[in-house]
C-alpha cells in the first residue's frame, strides 16, 4: 500500500478495522457459548458429589479425583459392568451400521450421479423427503414390523432402523462426489476392456475415498448418538446403548451429577475424536455434497 | 486394423435428433477427421462407434462384425479423450497396463508391451509418475500410450489436442500424424478445429445440426464444398460469401446489386445460375482468388474497405461489398487504407456459386 | 464419393417411434440394480409405517387392549385433537421452538462462517470446537444443559447471583414463563454449527474475481458482502433454512430428556407430545391422528424445500 491509496482512503480503512473487531468479538463470544459448557462438564466430572453442590461454587476443584470415572470404567462393580456393556453395545451397532450404510449408499449414490434412468429424478427426492419426516411417526408401525421381523430385543432392529435415517443424507454426500469424477474416466476404463461394474469398482471407487469416509462418520456418529429407537425397541437392560443406558441409570442416580458429567464426557469422547481426525473429509463432503448438491 | 461403416446411423435425445441418418465408411488404416461447430453431434457419433451411447437407429460394422449390441470392451477399439482420462490414482505404468491387465494378459508380457509402448512414445522415464505431475503433452502422450499398447483394430480420438496450448497442439498434430503412418492406424478423430481434420486427415467428414454435410478428401471438401455450412466452415480466413440476384442484361447472364453494380459471368457458371431455383444466387469467394484494385478494370466490381490487417507475410483485407464483408489477402507491399474505394476482380474458374433458397451449391446442369 | 445430407433443413430421414416408457425403463433395467438395496431398505421401513400410521388415526386404542383389537371412530381422533386445548398450547410452542431456533442458530452461524473465513492463525482450532457441540450426543448435551440449569448448584444461575443480579437462584426449567426459551438456548448450542458449516461450504464458492471486481469499483467491506456474497449464498441459505426448520420441528431428546414437556405442558413440543400420548398413555389412535396431521404439514414444508432444492439445482446448471 501506498500513503497516496492510505489516505486516498481512510474511511473504507477505519471500516475494515471495524467490521474485524465485530468478528473478532462475535466470535470470541461464539467460542465461550460452545465451550463453556464443556468446560463445566469436564470440571464437574472431576468432583466430588460433595464438592458439586457447594454455594458458592468452586469453580476450580479443590480435590480434583477421577472417582467418577474409575467407577464408570471398572468391570470389576456393577456400575462399572453395566456401563463397559452400554459402550460395547453402542459401538458394535454404530460399526455395523456404518459398514452396511457405505454397501448400501455407495452404489446408490453412484446411480444418482451418472445413471439417466426414468424416475430417476423422483427417486432421489423421495429419498431426500425421508429426511422429512420424525422419528416419532415411525415408532410404533416399526416397533410392530420389528416383532413380525422377530427383531424386537435385538440390535438388528436399531441398525436396520438407523441404515434407513442415515441414507438419504449418505447418498446427497456421495453423490456429490461421484459428480465430480469425471465420466470419461468411466468410459475409458469400459473401453480399455473393464465392464460397467468393473470400471466402478477399479476406477471410481478408490477415487471416492474421501466421499466414503464422510460418509461413515456421518453414519457412526448418527448412530451413536440415536435416543428415541433405542428407547422404545429395547428393554433389556444387558442390550442398552449409551444414550439411554445413561438416561436409565441417572433417572435413579439423580444427584450423582459427576458420574453423569463423566459418563457424558466418556459417550462424546469417541464421536469427537472421530470428527476431529475426519473432520477435513466431512467439510469437504459437505461442500462438494451438499452445496453443490 | 479393420474398416467402420456407419449405415443410417441415429441418435435422439427425447425428440432431439443429435445424429440424423449418418453414413460413411471408414476404409482400412484411413485417418477420417469428423468436424464440424460444438453441438454438431461429431462427438455423439463417436461415441456411438465406441458403444458409449446407446445408438437409436442404424448399424455400426467394425471390421466384420455389426457392434450395435457390443459393450465397448468387446468392440476392439481404443479412445483417447479429450481431458485424456488418466486413472489419476494410478502411475503411468499401471495406467498403460491397465487395459492389459483387463484382457488378463500374462504380467511379464503386461510389462514388455507396456515398456515397447513408453519407448515408441518417449515417455519411460515418466513410468512411475503419477498423472498429476505431468505436463499437458506428457498426459497426451501418455494417453496415446494407453491406446496404443491395446493394438486395437480402431482408434477413436475426441478433441485430443484442444487442452494443449497453440505450440504444443502444433507439435503433437504431426506426432499422431506421424503415429498414423507409421502404425498404418484407422483412426476417427474429432475435431472442432477445421485446420486440424485439414492437415491430419485422409477425409474428412463435416457435420452439422446432426447431419453429415459432405464426407470427402479435404483437398475436395476445400476445393467444392456442397453448401454454404462447408464452404464458411472450411478454410481461414472463411470463404467470402455474397447474395447477389441473377438477371439478364443485353442477353448475356450477370449477377446484379441493389448497390448497383452488374458482374457478368462466364459461360460455365451462367449454366450453374441457369439450374437456381430462385433468382436468389450467393456467390462465394476465396480470399486468394479475388484480386484487387485501385481503379476499375474490365469485369471488377466498386467496393470500400473496412479493415487493413497485416499478419507479416500475408496483409489480410476485409472489405464491404454489397452489405456483406469479403476478404481478400494481399502481398504485404500493398498499401490500402480503411474506407478506401477499391475494386475488386473475381477469378471465374475459381468462384463458387450457391443457390440462395437451398444454400446448396450450383453444379453445371 | 461425395455424399450429399442436403442442408440442415432439407427433410429428414424417417424418424423411427421414441420408446416408450416402460422400454426406457427395460433397456435401463441394470442401473436400477444399484439403486435396488436402497429403495427396498426404505420401503419396508418408510412406506408401510406411513400407511399404518394413517390406518390408525382411524381407530380408538382403549388402554388395556391390545392394539390388534382396535375400534373403528372414524374421525373422532381428529375432533377430539382440534378442539383440545392442549393442541393449540402445544401448536404455539411448536411454533415459537422451530422458529426461534431455526432463525437464531441460521444467524448466529452465518455471523460465525463469515468471522471465520478470514484467514488466521488458530482458525482451524477454533472452528473445529465451534463444531463439537453439533457431533456430540443431544442426550449429553441435555444433561449437561440441565445441570447447568440446576434450581440449586446450577452453574448459570450462581453466577447470576454471585454478579447481584438476582437474590435468588433462578429456577429456569422449572417455570413456565422461562422453560421453552432455556430450552431453545441449548437447542441453538447444538444446531448453529450445522449453519455454520454449510455456510462456511456456500463461501468457498464465491468468485473471488466478483469481490476484487467489487472492490476495484469502490465497494466497502458491507457493500462488497450485501451485493456480492449475500445474493451468492441465498441457494444454501435457504436449503439450510429448511433443514434446520425441519430438524427443529422434529426435535425431541432435547425436551424430553430435560423437562419431558413440563411444567404444565409449557415445554411439550408437537414430537414428544405424540410420544407421550402413545407411549405414556397407551393412546395410539390419537397420537396416530397427530402424526397424520403433522404429516400434512411436513409435507407442505417438504414441497418448499424441493423447490429450494431443485432451483439450487437449476441454478447450478448440473
Amino acid at each position: 500500500m501506498t500513503s497516496t491509496s492510505d489516505t486516498a482512503t481512510p474511511r473504507s480503512r477505519k471500516g475494515v478495522d471495524g467490521w474485524r473487531w465485530t468478528g473478532r468479538i462475535f466470535l470470541t463470544i461464539m467460542i465461550l457459548y460452545t465451550a463453556l459448557p464443556m468446560v463445566w462438564m469436564l470440571l464437574t466430572s472431576i468432583k466430588s458429589g460433595f464438592a458439586a453442590m457447594q454455594f458458592p461454587p468452586q469453580w476450580w476443584p479443590t480435590e480434583p479425583t477421577l472417582a467418577s470415572y474409575r467407577k464408570l470404567l471398572d468391570p470389576q462393580n456393577s456400575v462399572g459392568q453395566d456401563f463397559l456393556r452400554f459402550f460395547w453395545n453402542s459401538l458394535f451397532v454404530s460399526f455395523v451400521t456404518t459398514v452396511l450404510a457405505v454397501v448400501v449408499a455407495v452404489p446408490a449414490a453412484y446411480a444418482f450421479s451418472r445413471f439417466r434412468f426414468p424416475g430417476r429424478k423422483f427417486l432421489f427426492f423421495a429419498v431426500l423427503l425421508r429426511n422429512m419426516f420424525p422419528a416419532v411417526i415411525f415408532l410404533v408401525p416399526l416397533f410392530i414390523l420389528m416383532r413380525v421381523l422377530g427383531l424386537v430385543n435385538t440390535h438388528g432392529s436399531l441398525i436396520l432402523t438407523y441404515l434407513t435415517f442415515g441414507l438419504p443424507l449418505a447418498i446427497w454426500l456421495l453423490k456429490g462426489f461421484y459428480d465430480n469424477i469425471p465420466i470419461q474416466l468411466e468410459q475409458a476404463a469400459r473401453i480399455d476392456g473393464a465392464t460397467r461394474f468393473q470400471a466402478f469398482l477399479l476406477i471410481v471407487t478408490p477415487l471416492s475415498v474421501p466421499g466414503i469416509i464422510a460418509t461413515a462418520i456421518y453414519s457412526f456418529i448418527g448412530a451413536w448418538n440415536e435416543y428415541i429407537y433405542a428407547a422404545t425397541f429395547l428393554t433389556k437392560n444387558e442390550q442398552l446403548t449409551l444414550p439411554v443406558g445413561i438416561q436409565r441409570f441417572f433417572s435413579e442416580n439423580t444427584t450423582d451429577f459427576p458420574g453423569l458429567m463423566a459418563a457424558s464426557f466418556i459417550m462424546s469422547v469417541p464421536v469427537v475424536v472421530l470428527f476431529l481426525v475426519l473432520q477435513k473429509y466431512f467439510v469437504r463432503a459437505l461442500t462438494e455434497g451438499a452445496v453443490k448438491h | 486394423m479393420a474398416e467402420v461403416v456407419l449405415q443410417h446411423v441415429m441418435k435422439y435425445y427425447g425428440s432431439m435428433a443429435a445424429v440424423n441418418d449418418v453414413n460413411f465408411t471408414v476404409n482400412h488404416g484411413e485417418f477420417v477427421a469428423l468436424v464440424g461447430p460444438s453441438g454438431c453431434g461429431k462427438t455423439t457419433t463417436l461415441n456411438l462407434i465406441a458403444g458409449l451411447l446407446p445408438m437409436s437407429g442404424g448399424d455400426i460394422k467394425i471390421g466384420d462384425r455389426i457392434v450395435n449390441d457390443l459393450d465397448p470392451k468387446d468392440r476392439d477399439i481404443a479412445m483417447v479423450f479429450q481431458n485424456y482420462a488418466l486413472y489419476p490414482n494410478k502411475t503411468v505404468f499401471q495406467n498403460l497396463a491397465f487395459p492389459l491387465q483387463m484382457r488378463k494378459l500374462p504380467k511379464d508380457e503386461i510389462n514388455r508391451k507396456v515398456q515397447e509402448a513408453a519407448k515408441v512414445l518417449d515417455i519411460t522415464h515418466l513410468l512411475e509418475r503419477k498423472p498429476r505431475e505431468l505436463s499437458g503433452g506428457q498426459q497426451q502422450r501418455v494417453a496415446l500410450g494407453r491406446a496404443l499398447v491395446r493394438d486395437p483394430a480402431v482408434f477413436l480420438m475426441d478433441e485430443p489436442l484442444s487442452n494443449l496450448d497453440a505450440k504444443l497442439r502444433v507439435q503433437m498434430r504431426s506426432e499422431i500424424k506421424r503415429f498414423h503412418q507409421d502404425l498404418n492406424a484407422t483412426i476417427v478423430y474429432v475435431t472442432h478445429d477445421q485446420l486440424e481434420a485439414v492437415t491430419m486427415a485422409d477425409k474428412m467428414a463435416v457435420m452439422n445440426g446432426g447431419l453429415l454435410q459432405q464426407y470427402d478428401t479435404p483437398a475436395q471438401v476445400f476445393a467444392n464444398p456442397v453448401n454454404m455450412f462447408v464452404a464458411s466452415f472450411i478454410g481461414s480466413p472463411a470463404m467470402s460469401l455474397v447474395p447477389l440476384d441473377v438477371a439478364t442484361v443485353d442477353g448475356k447472364t450477370v449477377l446484379t446489386s441493389a448497390e448497383g453494380w452488374n458482374l457478368p459471368l462466364s459461360d460455365a457458371n451462367a449454366r450453374k445460375v441457369a439450374g437456381a431455383s430462385s433468382r436468389k444466387v450467393v456467390l462465394g469467394a476465396r480470399h486468394s482468388t479475388i484480386k484487387l484494385h485501385k481503379s476499375q478494370v474490365a469485369g471488377s466490381v466498386p467496393s470500400k474497405v473496412y479493415t487493413v490487417e497485416p499478419t507479416g507475410d500475408i496483409t489480410f483485407v476485409q472489405a464491404f461489398l454489397s452489405g456483406a464483408i469479403v476478404n481478400i489477402s494481399l502481398p504485404p507491399t500493398a498499401s490500402v487504407a480503411p474506407d478506401e474505394m477499391v475494386w475488386l476482380e473475381f477469378d471465374q474458374e475459381r468462384i463458387h456459386l450457391f443457390d440462395g433458397e437451398t444454400e446448396m451449391a450450383l453444379r453445371a446442369a | 464419393m461425395t455424399t450429399l445430407a442436403g442442408h440442415a433443413n432439407a427433410p429428414r430421414g424417417s424418424i423411427p417411434a421414441r420408446p416408450s416408457i416402460l422400454q426406457q425403463m427395460w433397456t435401463s433395467r441394470a442401473d436400477y440394480l444399484y439403486v435396488l438395496p436402497a429403495i427396498v431398505v426404505m420401503l419396508i421401513v418408510i412406506a408401510y409405517p406411513i400407511y399404518y400410521t394413517i390406518e390408525l388415526s382411524f381407530f380408538k386404542t382403549p388402554p388395556g387392549l391390545q392394539l390388534r383389537d382396535k375400534i373403528f371412530v372414524g374421525a373422532d381422533n381428529y375432533t377430539a385433537i382440534l378442539s383440545s386445548e392442549v393442541f393449540w398450547r402445544v401448536t404455539i410452542n411448536t411454533v415459537i421452538w422451530t422458529l426461534a431456533s431455526t432463525l437464531i442458530a441460521f444467524v448466529l452461524g452465518y455471523g460465525a462462517a463469515l468471522a471465520l473465513h478470514r484467514d488466521f492463525a488458530g482458525r482451524a482450532v477454533l472452528r473445529a470446537i465451534l463444531i463439537i457441540p453439533w457431533v456430540i450426543s443431544a442426550v449429553a448435551a441435555s444433561y449437561i444443559w440441565k445441570w447447568m440449569y440446576h434450581s440449586d448448584f446450577g452453574i448459570i444461575g450462581q453466577v447470576l447471583v454471585q454478579f447481584g443480579f438476582t437474590d435468588r437462584q433462578p429456577n429456569f426449567i422449572d417455570n413456565v414463563h422461562t422453560v421453552l426459551p432455556s430450552l431453545i438456548v441449548v437447542n441453538i448450542w447444538r444446531e448453529f454449527p450445522f449453519a455454520m458449516i454449510m455456510i462456511m461450504a456456500g463461501l468457498q464458492t464465491v468468485p473471488e474475481q466478483l469481490l476484487r471486481a467489487a472492490r476495484v469499483d469502490g465497494a466497502s467491506t458491507w457493500q462488497r458482502f450485501w451485493h456480492v456474497t449475500f445474493p451468492h449464498l441465498r441457494g444454501v441459505s435457504t436449503v439450510t433454512i429448511l433443514l434446520l426448520a425441519v430438524a427443529n420441528f422434529n426435535s425431541f431428546i432435547i425436551p424430553w430428556i430435560m423437562t419431558g414437556g413440563g411444567p404444565s405442558n409449557a415445554s411439550h413440543i408437537w414430537i414428544t407430545h405424540i410420544y407421550e400420548l402413545a407411549f405414556g398413555r397407551q393412546r395410539w389412535g390419537v397420537a396416530a391422528a397427530y402424526s397424520v396431521l403433522l404429516f400434512v404439514i411436513l409435507m407442505a414444508l417438504g414441497y418448499f424445500y424441493v423447490r429450494a432444492l431443485s432451483g439450487n439445482e437449476k441454478e447450478q446448471g448440473a
